[in-house]
């Protein structure tokens, strides 16, 4: 069924710096499908999601990305979001002066108001900020703490996490959220991120290792190497790829 | 311009706006402090000059200053912090935003007599530029005839982080938005010396005068 494609990426060419990255990238997720992208260093996968995001220092060249019939390439940044897609970012980026709350509430209301609502009530938005801080088992103080400034790498991780439920995404993009991580934030991040999808959603989940993909367990399982996607199959191939490695594929 | 005088033991707070008249003198006695906070909203020129005398020993002066230009303003600050005695305390701290061709300038001298041992002096400035036109010149100074002393000065000129816009916007905070909640956070270490009663005011003030540079930039 054609109604039920959630993004679809056709010939997908990205640069950066004059440098060509990604050269050729076809994919389609339907609605309810978790998909892993894995590839060695250096394939791209980065790059991929930060092209679906809208980062501006890369350039795409030619192809095009649809999300739910949209063109997301024609949208900035924020307007991604507002539609629904949600990058977790590999290196959570520091913002010193800014409180996760202030933060947040600046990054709800503007949604609020990309849908033509009105802001939400201090009393609503610190309860929602409480009951999904709650879900990723940050402490409450961090509501007070500047955006990820003297976070260690679980903490941003999760801090992460906790913003895709803020945010609730049709789309969550995990750029290697598992880097980093011991086993108990990996384990608390993967259920984060299992409890928020529904089967009008979709992930993709880009990783270099099988760890989280034994915790957030794929539909489709894509191979990116240099710049393309060179094998596609279903979670069967997580196993392959660590038996053989990505040379021998 | 009177000098301002802070007595012995004599704790003083000032908040200077555009439109104020700055002491042409600051002289602080034995175990007096002053807390200065000068703020310059955009549109306005400026031409400062502060001299600050620790005449008496544990004589302490805290200066903080934030400057928000977004048109065609010329902003001119030179602060002299005389360390006269022994065991003062003095702290600069200048912040601000250049954008439009506008254009500050910032001449900060620490003088640390022979005699004023156990000395510590601070000052910082650091600016950001908005735009290619506008023009930023800091030229922090230590001029020290004492040895035993703690100073240290810094000086930086940056932009906004890209990096960290395309977070607030990955998370559908506008441009906009994530320029201003940028400014508002880099200059809030000098509004927090804004005495409680004049801060919120204050501060909602600058909000709206960056917004504003931000909305027509």
């Amino acid at each position: 069924m054609a109604n039920d494609i959630l993004l679809k990426i056709e010939g997908l060419h990205a640069s950066v710096e004059d440098k060509e990255i990604l050269k050729g990238v076809d994919l389609t997720i339907r609605k309810g499908e978790i998909h892993a992208v894995m590839g060695p260093n250096g394939a791209g996968k980065s790059t991929l999601s930060a092209v679906l995001a809208g980062k501006p220092q890369f350039t795409v060249t030619a192809g095009s990305i649809e999300l739910l019939g949209q063109d997301l390439l024609a949208m900035s940044p924020e307007e991604r979001a507002w539609a629904g897609i949600f990058l977790s970012f590999q290196y959570p980026v520091e913002i010193p002066g800014v409180t996760i709350t202030n933060f947040m509430k600046t990054a709800v209301n503007a949604h609020r108001a990309g849908k033509g609502l009105e802001p939400l009530k201090a009393g609503d938005f610190l309860k929602l900020m409480r009951e999904k801080m709650a879900f990723v088992q940050m402490k409450p103080e961090f509501a007070k703490r500047e955006v990820n400034v003297g976070f260690s790498g679980g903490e941003k991780k999760r801090n992460e996490i906790f913003q895709m439920a803020m945010l609730d995404p049709t789309l969550a993009i995990l750029d290697e959220t598992d880097s980093g991580l011991d086993v108990d934030a990996l384990r608390i991040v993967a259920n984060g991120v299992n409890a928020l999808h529904t089967p009008e959603k979709a992930a993709i989940v880009i990783t270099h290792y099988q760890r989280l993909l034994d915790y957030i367990v794929p539909d489709v399982v894509h191979v990116l190497k240099d710049g393309k996607i060179v094998k596609t199959a279903g979670r069967e191939l997580v196993a392959e790829i660590e038996e053989k490695g990505y040379d021998n594929l | 311009m009177k000098d301002l005088l802070i007595h012995s033991g004599e704790v003083v707070h000032k908040v200077f706006v555009y439109g104020d008249t700055l002491p042409a003198r600051i002289i602080v006695e034995r175990d007096g402090r002053v807390d200065v906070v000068v703020l310059i909203m955009p549109g306005v020129s400026e031409d400062l000059k502060l001299d600050v005398e620790l005449v008496g020993e544990g004589a302490e002066a805290n200066i903080y200053g934030a400057y928000v230009c977004g048109a065609d303003e010329r902003v001119k600050i030179a602060v002299d912090m005389h360390h006269k005695v022994p065991h003062c305390n003095s702290r600069q701290l200048f912040k601000g935003v250049a954008g439009g061709s506008s254009r500050v300038d910032f001449y900060g001298k620490i003088i640390v007599a022979q005699d004023a041992q156990r000395t510590e002096a601070y000052q910082e400035n650091h600016n950001i530029l908005l735009s290619d036109n506008a023009k930023v010149d800091t030229k922090p100074q230590l001029e020290i005839y004492a040895d035993d002393v703690k100073c240290s000065h810094g000086a930086t000129i940056g932009r906004l982080n890209e990096e960290e816009q395309f977070y607030m916007r990955s998370r559908g905070i506008t441009l906009e938005d994530a320029k201003v909640l940028q400014m508002i956070s880099f200059i809030a270490p000098v509004l927090e010396n804004i005495p409680e009663a004049d801060r919120e005011q204050l501060s909602v003030q600058f909000e709206d005068a960056i917004r504003n540079i931000v909305h027509n930039s």
